[in-house]
């Protein structure tokens, strides 16, 4: 099992029980693999960002969504902006393809730190779409 | 006129199609794969969206991406170039469902053509030549009447056939038992299925193919034909001239009269190539390709016809603007395969970064072509580099400026084709010409390639 399919398999399931029951802290062990997860339960300030930390791009520990199929962007209602905290895996917006409505999901919670596109915006394969930022939760 | 041409394609031909619709002032969208983000195609389109990953199983072929990407950016005609999506008839069928014009034949005619069998029939009763075969063979009593009715030598063939197993050539009648029964042994132990059938084996035939248009107006004319008979060992073209060398005149006349009277009986629209064997003064009818094909610059140098803006005029329903009379070839044109292969290699393909390019130019030359010095080539797709074409007023002028074009060409980075090119053309039976499909064999490959190093 290589370290994606750890974090896929392991990892993020793990991550999701601990915000969906409100928990700290949480660790496993079944011999193969140990993963002990702990998050602040203090809601960071929106303020406490800077805008200039902002301009200067995603960090490595923000995970930049990206579409793969070339579309339109619809934002949701109420719009998912910078800033938004989302609890869990949520849809964030949808790419429209074919009539065919294609969900782009927060893939766990976190922080979104940047949006790089504005409603009814064409994408084509790979175009980041959100960055988040999984460290402040 | 279209207002927009999506290219769904790549490399030298994604760039044919581009200047094609600049030159007609039509706006171009390309489609990339990640792996050729920084290809030239992706420069010179007026727009450019990635479809997918590197495979093109993901990227060129995906066909919801590239609708969506023609709906999204306004397009109302895509042009398929060769290979990929070129003769897929659904595909076809699902971009006019889009509203989107298909650069190409209907859908109908590309999967009638597609069909080996249903190709044969049509050009059957169209009375064009095809190679004479049987039906499934009962037993061995069959197999010996349908070859004494085809004549020998004849050829087994397995009907789940594929690489050569459960193929045997069969010379005489002594030899037929044998044959009939190692055949049906091999093909029942590879393919679960040991039914045969047999066809005329067709013995050193040249491969000589005729290019068409045919207008939505019921216009159908031939552009003459190409010797494509330079070919390597897994049957793909390296070498193609137009005039055929040596070819007689009323073989060349029947040869193009046959593929206008074809593309008529199956109500061809577009561009398109009917592909013949030839061996002595017979000639078999191959296969119909329902694209335009890689080899068509020398048609178009000797004809002065653009081939791919005829394509898009012809989709735009416009009527040819010439007829048979109009059109005369003058001179003789050839075409070297640039290839990213190694010979040395039965030409397995190269892959690597293109550290210079020094491409041949001046009097009577033409290179079609997307490299660059720096262009990382990636593993996935076609090995060709670049087309060379040489013109002239004779075949010798034009092998005159070949063999001087060829000796300017340096690439490096990747093994090519470009010497091999060479020792043929300076192979006394090429410049003789009329040289068969086998001419490329392991005897010439082993003297001319692997002597070299």
């Amino acid at each position: 099992m290589n370290f994606e399919d750890v974090i896929e398999s392991r990892v993020r399931p793990l991550a999701e029980t601990l915000v969906r029951e409100g928990l700290e802290a949480i660790s496993i062990a079944d011999g193969e693999i140990e993963i002990e997860l702990s998050r602040s339960l203090v809601q960071p300030l929106e303020q406490a960002v800077s805008p200039t930390e902002e301009a200067a791009g995603p960090g490595p520990e923000y995970d930049v969504l990206t579409s793969d199929v070339v579309g339109r962007v619809r934002f949701l209602r109420p719009p998912v902006a910078a800033g938004s905290v989302v609890d869990a895996d949520r849809e964030l917006a949808f790419i429209e393809a074919l009539g065919i409505r294609n969900p782009i999901r927060s893939r766990g919670a976190g922080r979104v730190a940047v949006v790089y596109v504005e409603e009814g915006q064409a994408v084509d394969y790979g175009a980041p779409l959100f960055a988040i930022d999984r460290s402040r939760v | 006129m279209f207002r927009k041409v999506l290219v769904a394609n790549r490399g030298e031909i994604a760039l044919r199609i581009i200047r094609a619709c600049r030159e007609l002032g039509v706006a171009t969208v390309a489609i990339f794969s990640e792996a050729d983000r920084s290809a030239l195609h992706v420069r010179l389109a007026d727009e450019a969206f990635c479809v997918g990953p590197g495979p093109a199983a993901r990227s060129y072929l995906n066909i919801p991406n590239i609708i969506s990407t023609a709906l999204i950016t306004g397009a109302d005609a895509l042009h398929p170039g060769y290979g990929f999506l070129a003769e897929n008839s659904r595909f076809a069928q699902i971009c006019t469902d889009h509203g989107i014009t298909f650069i190409g034949p209907s859908p109908r005619v590309i999967e009638q053509m597609g069909d080996k069998a249903n190709a044969k029939q049509i050009m059957d009763s169209a009375g064009v030549p095809t190679i004479p075969g049987s039906g499934i063979l009962a037993n061995l009593d069959d197999a010996k009447k349908a070859a004494k009715s085809i004549g020998y030598p004849v050829l087994l063939k397995a009907t789940a056939g594929g690489g050569g197993r459960g193929m045997r050539a069969v010379a005489s009648e002594g030899e037929i038992g044998n044959a009939f029964a190692s055949a049906q042994s091999e093909a029942e132990a590879n393919f679960q299925d040991g039914r045969l059938y047999m066809e005329k084996l067709i013995v050193r035939p040249r491969h000589i193919e005729v290019q068409i248009l045919a207008d939505t107006h019921g216009e159908v004319v031939h552009l003459g034909e190409r010797d494509c008979s330079i070919q390597k060992p897994s049957h793909q073209k390296l070498i193609e001239e137009t005039p055929a060398p040596g070819l007689a005149a009323d073989l060349r006349d029947e040869l193009c009269k046959v593929a206008v009277r074809a593309g008529q009986a199956c109500g061809y629209t577009n561009a398109g190539t009917l592909e013949f064997l030839v061996a002595g003064d017979q000639f078999y009818f191959m296969e119909m390709n329902t694209r335009i094909q890689v080899e068509h610059p020398v048609t178009e140098l000797i004809y002065g016809v653009d081939l791919v803006k005829e394509q898009i005029r012809i989709a735009f329903g416009e009527p040819l603007g010439f007829g048979q009379a109009d059109l005369s070839p003058h001179g003789h044109a050839i075409e070297c395969r640039i290839n990213a292969e190694d010979p040395e290699r039965d030409f397995a393909p190269d892959a690597g970064t293109v550290t210079a390019v020094e491409l041949p130019g001046g009097p009577g030359i033409r290179v079609d072509t997307h490299l660059f010095a720096g262009l990382a080539i990636p593993p996935y797709y076609d090995s060709l580099l670049a087309k060379i074409v040489a013109v002239g007023r004779t075949r010798a002028s034009a092998l005159a400026r070949m063999e001087r074009a060829l000796a300017e060409t340096r690439i490096e980075g990747v093994k090519t084709t470009t010497a091999i090119c060479r020792r043929i053309l300076e192979d006394a039976r090429f410049q003789e010409g009329g040289v068969p499909i086998d001419f490329l064999d392991e005897a010439f490959l082993r003297e001319h390639v692997l002597t070299e190093a």
